[in-house]
């Protein structure tokens, strides 16, 4: 395994459509990295960046101190599990494993010790001598990560592998590839748009929009402390409520919601005094309180929470409440605000 | 596992391509045959009923044989068993066309002369052999790797059991 680092990378495509802006990372051996955004936000070319499928425009690329920004793919040491799985369908699962080793021209024991352990870790052991089409979604997956595993590389990428699962498949997924990693201990890079895998498996996360880092961090760190509205509002399920509104005299007002800050608000926003903010509120720090009067307009319940959806005046506000609700339409919910985040309006930078 | 273990252990999830291959070969050179026995040096040629009968027993040999081909690659020993017997039957062509073709003399013009002359009835002998050749070592590789992996199975199921 081994220690990445993606220094000022930059992509540019020959019709000058900037995709990647001065990308900086650096990935500890063994660490495993979610690159996470919205599609078009530049984290899968950064991955074939990093897999040489794409050209770097500018920066540097170095795995365990060896540059290799302009090494052709096969000399990279680095093994790719694609969305769509890739496998060779007249192939077996064992042939499909085998397969790089084979154009590697390795020793045949030494490959057959190689499939069977990677089919062993991943539980193929089974399935060996079927054809990909005799294989579930997750079979498939698993057959690709086991290619990837077979090759022992210096780092692991993943782009999306688990977009064509259904939903409870990807979540048995999921927690494989968690448990492939703490077992492996791989240098991996992950790409994906679902906050919920970003969450769930990273050390770090790296969120992204626009071709451009928000931030880098611990998945507490992107959900807790957000560096912006764009990361606040995308990471957290349902997203955060913003609210925008003006400091005064050390009360908070918008339109329709108003309340009195703490003195520790107070003394955040010494220097918005009559400025415009923009105030964050994740529906889970949204309690029942005194606060103000929230109209209900929708109340789904998920078993142990509730999510309300509803409006104080004009400003809709989804909560979470931790217990079973059966609000109707139009029933009126008093609320408080458990935990805040203040934004910087003009800037949308998170105010600390 | 030591080496002639993973080397048996490989088999389970591996095709024989080696009996396989020669299998394909063997139709190969049997085609070399083929195109070489109706053609004749001297300009003239010797039809029988012969001809019509090698004509539809060389398309009943593409078909066993490529069949055989894909059988072997599983292990399969009735498939290897069948290339060896259709190997054998190669050589016994050598007797009936090519010999008779030679022996036959014809009338060319004012010249009397053989059917076939002694290059094309050596080169059409070779492609019986060699096409023999590869059935019959592809076979008996067949029926060698068939049974060890058989003898290994069994070795590991009563191992489970």
């Amino acid at each position: 395994m081994a220690e990445l680092k993606l220094q000022h990378l930059d992509k540019i495509y020959d019709n000058n459509v900037q995709a990647v802006y001065d990308f900086n990372l650096d990935v500890a051996d063994g660490e495993l990295i979610v690159l996470v955004g919205p599609s078009g936000c530049g984290k899968s070319t950064t991955l074939r960046m990093v897999a040489g499928l794409e050209d770097i425009s500018s920066g540097h690329l170095i795995i365990d101190g060896k540059d290799i920004t302009t090494m052709p793919p096969k000399d990279r040491d680095i093994a790719m599990v694609f969305q769509n799985y890739a496998l060779y369908a007249h192939m077996t699962v064992y042939e499909n494993m085998a397969f790089s080793l084979v154009l590697r021209k390795e020793n045949k024991n030494v490959i057959h010790e190689k499939v069977l352990a990677a089919a062993e870790i991943l539980g193929l052991t089974d399935q060996l001598n079927k054809k990909p089409a005799q294989l579930s979604g997750g079979q498939h997956q698993r057959v690709a990560m086991g290619r990837a595993i077979v090759r022992t590389p210096k780092v692991f990428l993943f782009d999306e592998p688990l977009s064509n699962l259904d939903a409870k498949l990807r979540g048995a997924t999921r927690r494989e590839i968690l448990l492939l990693h703490k077992r492996l201990k791989a240098t991996m890079l992950y790409v994906t748009h679902d906050q919920t895998e970003a969450l769930t498996l990273a050390d770090r996360i790296v969120c992204m929009s626009m071709g451009h880092v928000q931030q880098i961090g611990t998945p507490l760190e992107l959900y807790d402390t957000p560096n912006n509205l764009f990361v606040a509002s995308f990471i957290g399920l349902p997203p955060m409520n913003f609210i925008e509104g003006k400091v005064e005299d050390g009360s908070f007002k918008s339109e329709h919601i108003s309340f009195e800050l703490n003195g520790e608000q107070k003394q955040l926003l010494s220097a918005y005094n009559g400025k415009e903010v923009v105030v964050g509120v994740r529906p889970e720090n949204i309690i029942k309180g005194s606060t103000c009067a929230m109209k209900v307009t929708l109340n789904e319940n998920l078993g142990q929470t509730t999510l309300v959806h509803g409006n104080v005046g004009g400003q809709k506000l989804t909560a979470k409440f931790r217990e079973w609700c059966d609000y109707e339409n139009g029933d009126e919910v008093g609320i408080a605000f458990d935990r805040i985040h203040f934004f910087d309006k003009e800037s949308t930078e998170a105010i600390r | 596992m030591d080496e002639k273990t993973i080397r048996k252990d490989r088999m389970r999830y591996t095709k024989n391509t080696t009996s396989s291959s020669f299998a394909l070969l063997a139709i190969l050179f049997n085609v070399f045959y083929f195109v070489s026995i109706y053609r004749s040096d001297v300009g003239s040629y010797y039809y029988t009923w012969l001809t019509g009968a090698s004509i539809i027993y060389n398309l009943v040999f593409m078909l066993v044989v490529f069949l055989c081909s894909e059988g072997v690659k599983l292990y399969n020993f009735n498939y290897s068993v069948t290339m060896i017997i259709v190997g054998a039957l190669q050589i016994v062509r050598i007797f009936i066309i090519p010999r008779k073709a030679a022996t036959t003399i014809l009338q060319v013009g004012e010249e009397e002369r053989a059917a076939m002359l002694a290059p094309q009835h050596v080169r059409v002998i070779c492609f019986l052999l060699i096409s023999s050749a590869f059935l019959i070592v592809g076979g008996i590789i067949g029926i060698i790797k068939g049974e060890t992996l058989r003898a290994y199975q069994k070795s590991l199921e009563n191992k489970a059991a």
